[in-house]
């Protein structure tokens, strides 16, 4: 299979690596020399450098794999959400933004992360929170995560238990759409004229109109109202 | 005595090292979240320690004066002369 990205190379790499250490380690196990100067140099290729390189490029590798929709989607809590945004026919928020070329395959990174200075670590630090509640309390849910509590939308959580304010939530919010709708383009001026302000000083969010995101939504299916007052 | 210790530090680190490659490159294989996680974790904190007991292992055998690998040629030659006639 050719090469044709980045962490398609880190991989080869990586892997390359793992099995330059595994041989030096294998011929040390069974031949088991004499630790003269050329034995103690091969075993630190085997048990520093190589091991070294694996960890490095693959630490790149699986970091930039976690940005991708695959892997978001490997959660089979996610299923319905990825099927929606990889619909060529669905109008959602989501799908037609997951089909622009130029982020399309991370759509969900690039509109769920935070966008500022530490935004990549606190990003994975939440995925760590999505990764301990999806082992506590989804692992067993139905086929598309029925029967699961109510996904909590983290900022949206944040602001519910005042951990942020209402104008931190609104900047977080429209922050996150005005990374690529710089609001100055005339169309937009155009349709958005009267309150443009408003949406760029975040007192008025981008989705209160353009709310049709996630139409298949674990939240918008049947019975999730029902669901939602029982977890009350 | 420090030359048994010194191969054993060394045993231990190989074997450690095969535990940790094998989780890093499943997860190169097969990235699932817990997988990643674990490897990123758990699979390079044993790469970690296994290099720490390699390099422990050198030090104990520089200490020794190269003993290990002394006793081994030695071992080696008396089973040569044994082997003769």
């Amino acid at each position: 299979m050719p090469i044709q990205s980045t962490e398609q190379l880190l991989r080869a790499v990586a892997v390359a690596s793992a099995a330059a250490a595994l041989i030096i380690i294998l011929w040390y196990l069974i031949r088991r020399p004499p630790l003269g100067r050329l034995t103690k140099a091969l075993l630190l290729m085997g048990l520093g450098v190589f091991p070294a390189v694996v960890s490095l490029t693959g630490n790149i590798a699986g970091f930039e794999y976690t940005l991708s929709r695959p892997f978001c989607g490997s959660c089979h809590v996610m299923g319905p959400y990825l099927r929606d945004a990889e619909d060529p026919k669905s109008t959602s928020l989501a799908s037609i933004h997951s089909h622009n070329l130029k982020f399309g395959e991370n759509s969900c990174y690039n509109c769920h992360a935070d966008y500022k200075m530490f935004g990549a670590i606190t990003t994975k630090l939440n995925g760590m929170r999505h990764l301990f509640m999806y082992i506590t309390e989804y692992a067993n849910t139905g086929p598309d995560g029925e029967g699961g509590p109510l996904i909590k939308l983290y900022k949206r959580h944040d602001l519910e238990t005042h951990k942020i304010t209402e104008a931190q939530f609104n900047s977080q919010m429209n922050g996150m759409c005005m990374q690529c709708h710089s609001t100055y383009a005339a169309v937009w001026v155009e349709k958005h004229g009267d309150f443009a302000d408003d949406v760029r000083g975040s007192k008025q969010l981008c989705i209160d109109c353009h709310d049709n995101i996630h139409p298949l939504a674990l939240s918008r299916r049947a019975g999730a109202a029902a669901a939602k007052e029982g977890s009350r | 005595m420090k030359h048994v210790q010194v191969k054993k530090l060394v045993l231990l680190s190989s074997v450690a090292t095969v535990v940790a490659i094998g989780m890093m490159v499943l997860a190169i294989l097969a990235p699932r979240p817990l997988i990643l996680v674990l490897a990123m974790s758990v699979g390079q904190g044993i790469a970690i320690l296994s290099l720490a007991l390699f390099l422990l292992a050198i030090v104990l055998d520089l200490q020794a004066g190269g003993a290990a690998y002394e006793a081994a040629l030695e071992a080696n030659r008396e089973a040569v002369d044994d082997d003769r006639p």
